[in-house]
């Protein structure tokens, strides 16, 4: 008896999970590939005609080809922002981790804050603008860099622990300048968590929505948040072509997931079980 | 090959002295082992050689330059660790060659110095391998590449030999003895182990609580130890060190005699005393006495010793071996 | 001869690689929320601000809408945080016991944590339709009535908190699974011997010592719950009337209306309430473990 046991209770919650947390994503995919007269009608029925490829072709075109020009300035977005991050976060995270320096409680301190704190968004707008920066990729860029730092710089930093001392030492007999052993020694052994570091603030950041509400409004800088965001007013009556954008932004964090699976879990949890 | 000076190092952290004022000759060529036990100071020492320790005063010198505030790579020494730091993401050719990518030599020089490093370490099937991938005795030995192929003066090693086991450790030592005699380099190395100390050493400093006790040859430090504590140091079992009444009677503050220089006899001699437990190691064995007037006494004899515990034996010390210390 | 410098020890990091990201980080996050202390006491319209002492604070504490937001927040905040922290723990032992399929529930799991938040919650707003979505037609289905989730004032942030929910408690499950690999199976093993039932094992073993993880996800999801805004502006935008209206969306709505110093006070009241409410659960957290 014991030994169906797993299978019955497995059974079940597959049961369940499959309800709770498939079928939402079953209702995206239905929804985005019916005609507009069927999908107002908001039912989970199958739909009676394909419409998957003329549906995409619309939700692109929509708007002058808005989605693409999202798709294009999310991915810059993302891209620039995790590069920055990467790169400052780990520097501070090698310097709190090597050197003893009384700078390191105020970067604590500094660094919890921004783990907690929300952001003072109209300050901030008022000082884009005075900076020039409201309404644009590279403020955007900066605010991601500096809103994402806080987790990027512990989590490097509780790796960077991990990597003896001996190294450093062993490179600076060797001649190696400090930014050298940065560069040479430290960095390429943080690959790990870099890889890690990189797939979570990625997701993330193609995912926020708030911050390019705040700081990127407009239609020349849309991001694929804002599009979709903005779909939803413009079109409310054609629920096909809304889930087509939802089904499009779903995408490309499924296809990182597949691929990533095990270092967005090592993200997730690293440094939140502090044992 | 050069000299090495140190002269008044010393080395505070904050008001604790962790050296305290040494003084030290090395000649070009030789092999100096500093020796000691936990805490003595013996690694902060060769740290402070290579220059990863600032000395609080004192000025150290390397063939006749000043080093003292001068950056490790500049002072013309090399350094094996204890953990061998190699680099784990790069190739045995790369983790040797580093320091020569970073003078930004050329290639083809990199590439012939690697190889040669290599030749004389019996290395190059390995050199395209990770570290990961090599043994303890492998690892070592890229990690003493690393340092031939910075032409150094002074070869610096930090107890290297601690993480092998124990066979591997014999061969090791018979390896870098080998390697000093070819190359004729000077070599400063730290080990708390006396075998190594012993074996491998032109000359041994014995380092404790932060100052010298002494300097020597191994054969000398074994003869004329000059404290109690060099004599409890060298030499294993260690020596029969008695203060007290006995001492004083002997004319000195502490009294010892090594335990191969007793002899040990069923009917007479100069001390009484009971077996209390004997170590049977084949070739040699060590009794443990119980004697009244001094406590305990090792003593080594033959394998074939005949007496057993409890039995009661007279010890007399060799004509000659008996050391009296002043302190 | 090499002419002695005295120099500092060289560690092998120079200061200044704090530099670069002390720039960026003190410009545009310590920096504006610095000077919103100042702006939340101003009427402000970004170029001029003209001081009105705590104003802006009073009418917080007055308007009733405002207040709502304020009650709202607490609400939502304690309600996601406790629901994740429980359905995440169970989740978690389900999902590291012995079942079948237990990978793929998993990632099953996880993955709404991965998806935007606007695709969701128009997903849930559209499952969510009184008559039409599929939710309460499946409950007509079984002969009950299902309500008017987002339509309903009463409901509605209740409702986004389910969604909330949904999207959030992968992450508790997994942070929980990791605390709970970190128990040994020899404390389980000595209780079997013992007698204890699983039940007893549960409450004695399991939630003690999975107590880092708890307090991690209760900490992380409290203060989203707190900050949170996409979902519910994505849902219901506030409404229907202000009935789902938290800090976060009543910040925005101030922006949008040109009351600067006014969202800014809102944002000085976030802020006041997260460190209220984190600093002595932290406080609590750690005594108690030094008492344990």
């Amino acid at each position: 008896m014991r030994h169906i046991r797993p299978y019955v209770t497995g059974g079940i919650a597959l049961l369940f999970a499959a309800v709770v947390f498939i079928l939402p994503f079953m209702f995206i995919l239905i929804q985005a590939v019916k005609s507009k007269s069927e999908a107002s009608r908001l039912s989970f029925s199958l739909p009676q005609e394909w419409l998957f490829w003329q549906n995409l072709i619309a939700v692109f075109k929509a708007r002058d080809y808005q989605l693409l020009l999202a798709y294009f300035n999310s991915t810059l977005i993302t891209v620039a922002s995790v590069s920055i991050l990467v790169i400052l976060s780990a520097m501070v995270g090698y310097i709190m981790q090597r050197r003893r320096t009384p700078w390191n409680a105020v970067a604590q301190i500094a660094l919890f804050m921004g783990l907690m704190m929300p952001p003072a968004v109209v300050p901030t707008i008022g000082l884009l603008q005075d900076l020039g920066l409201f309404k644009t990729i590279h403020g955007m860029v900066l605010i991601q860099v500096a809103y994402n730092l806080s987790f990027s710089t512990l989590l490097y930093r509780s790796f960077i622990s991990t990597i003896p001392r001996d190294l450093d030492e062993a490179a600076l007999i060797d001649g190696a300048k400090p930014w050298q052993i940065f560069f040479r020694v430290i960095l390429p052994l943080l690959k790990p968590v870099t890889v890690t570091n990189i797939v979570v603030q990625s997701i993330a950041i193609f995912n926020d929505f708030t911050n390019p509400l705040y700081y990127l409004p407009g239609k020349e800088n849309v991001t694929v948040q804002l599009t979709l965001y903005n779909f939803q007013s413009m079109y409310t009556s054609q629920y096909n072509l809304l889930f087509m954008n939802i089904l499009l932004v779903t995408i490309p964090p499924l296809i990182v997931f597949i691929f990533f699976n095990r270092q967005i879990v090592a993200g997730m949890t690293a440094g939140a079980v502090k044992g | 090959m050069t000299d090495l000076a140190l002269k008044q190092i010393r080395k505070a952290f904050g008001a604790l002295e962790v050296i305290k004022g040494i003084d030290l000759d090395v000649r070009s060529g030789e092999f100096v082992v500093f020796v000691g036990p936990s805490g003595c100071g013996k690694s902060t020492l060769l740290r402070m050689i290579a220059g990863l320790e600032e000395a609080t005063s004192g000025t150290i010198e390397i063939g006749g330059d000043d080093v003292t505030y001068a950056e490790p790579s500049k002072r013309g020494i090399a350094m094996v660790f204890q953990s061998y730091a190699l680099y784990p993401h790069m190739t045995v050719a790369e983790n040797i060659g580093f320091g020569l990518s970073l003078a930004r030599r050329p290639k083809a020089e990199i590439a012939a110095k690697v190889q040669a490093a290599a030749e004389t370490l019996q290395l190059t099937h390995l050199l395209d391998r990770k570290p990961k991938a090599l043994s303890g005795g492998q690892r070592q030995r890229v990690a003493i590449g690393r340092a031939i192929v910075r032409d150094p003066k002074v070869f610096l090693f930090d107890e290297p030999l601690s993480n092998l086991d124990a066979s591997l450790r014999a061969q090791m030592r018979l390896e870098i003895a080998e390697l000093h005699a070819r190359l004729k380099a000077t070599m400063i190395y730290v080990t708390h182990d006396q075998t190594e100390a012993m074996t491998m050493a032109d000359k041994i400093v014995v380092l404790n609580g932060g100052g010298i006790e002494q300097v020597g040859s191994p054969m000398e430090l074994y003869r004329n130890p000059a404290t109690p504590f060099v004599a409890g140091f060298i030499g294993s079992p260690k020596m029969n060190l008695y203060g007290g009444a006995v001492a004083e009677r002997m004319g000195c503050a502490t009294y010892g005699i090594r335990p191969e220089h007793i002899r040990l006899s069923g009917e007479a001699g100069t001390w009484q005393g009971r077996l209390r437990h004997i170590e049977r190691l084949g070739a040699d064995a060590i009794l443990y006495l119980d004697v009244p007037e001094l406590g305990e006494m090792i003593v080594r004899a033959e394998g074939e010793t005949p007496f057993a515990p409890g039995a009661t034996l007279w010890a007399s010390p060799i004509d000659g071996a008996e050391h009296k210390f002043s302190a | 001869m090499v002419q002695p410098r005295p120099r500092s020890q060289k560690s092998p990091c120079p200061l200044w690689f704090f530099l670069p990201a002390a720039v960026i980080y003190g410009v545009f996050f310590l920096a504006p929320t610095a000077t919103s202390f100042w702006y939340s006491l101003t009427r402000w319209d970004l170029t001029t601000a003209e001081f009105i002492g705590l104003e802006n604070f009073r009418q917080f504490f007055s308007e009733p809408f405002l207040v709502q937001s304020l009650v709202n927040t607490l609400i939502y905040a304690v309600m996601t945080s406790g629901l994740k922290t429980v359905c995440g723990l169970l989740l978690a032992v389900l999902l590291t016991g012995n079942i079948f399929a237990r990978g793929f529930l998993r990632t099953v799991v996880f993955f709404p944590v991965l998806v935007s938040t606007i695709g969701i919650g128009i997903t849930f707003t559209v499952m969510m339709h009184p008559t039409k979505g599929i939710i309460n037609v499946a409950l007509g289905a079984l002969g009950i009535a299902g309500p008017g989730w987002l339509t309903n004032p009463s409901l509605a942030l209740f409702s986004v908190a389910l969604v909330d929910l949904w999207k959030g408690v992968g992450l508790a499950t997994l942070i929980f699974i990791a605390g709970l690999a970190a128990i040994s199976t020899d404390y389980y093993e000595a209780a079997r011997i013992d007698g204890a039932t699983r039940f007893q094992q549960f409450r004695r073993i399991t939630l003690p010592l999975v107590r880092p993880a708890t307090i991690t996800v209760v900490t992380l999801s409290l203060i989203g719950g707190l900050r949170s805004f996409d979902l519910i502006w994505a849902m219901t935008r506030g409404g229907p009337g202000f009935s789902s209206d938290v800090v976060a969306s009543v910040i925005y709505k101030q922006y949008q209306a040109g009351f600067y110093g006014l969202s800014t006070a809102g944002n000085v009241i976030l802020f006041a309430l997260i460190v209220a409410i984190i600093l002595p659960l932290s406080l609590w957290f750690n005594r108690r473990e030094v008492a344990q």
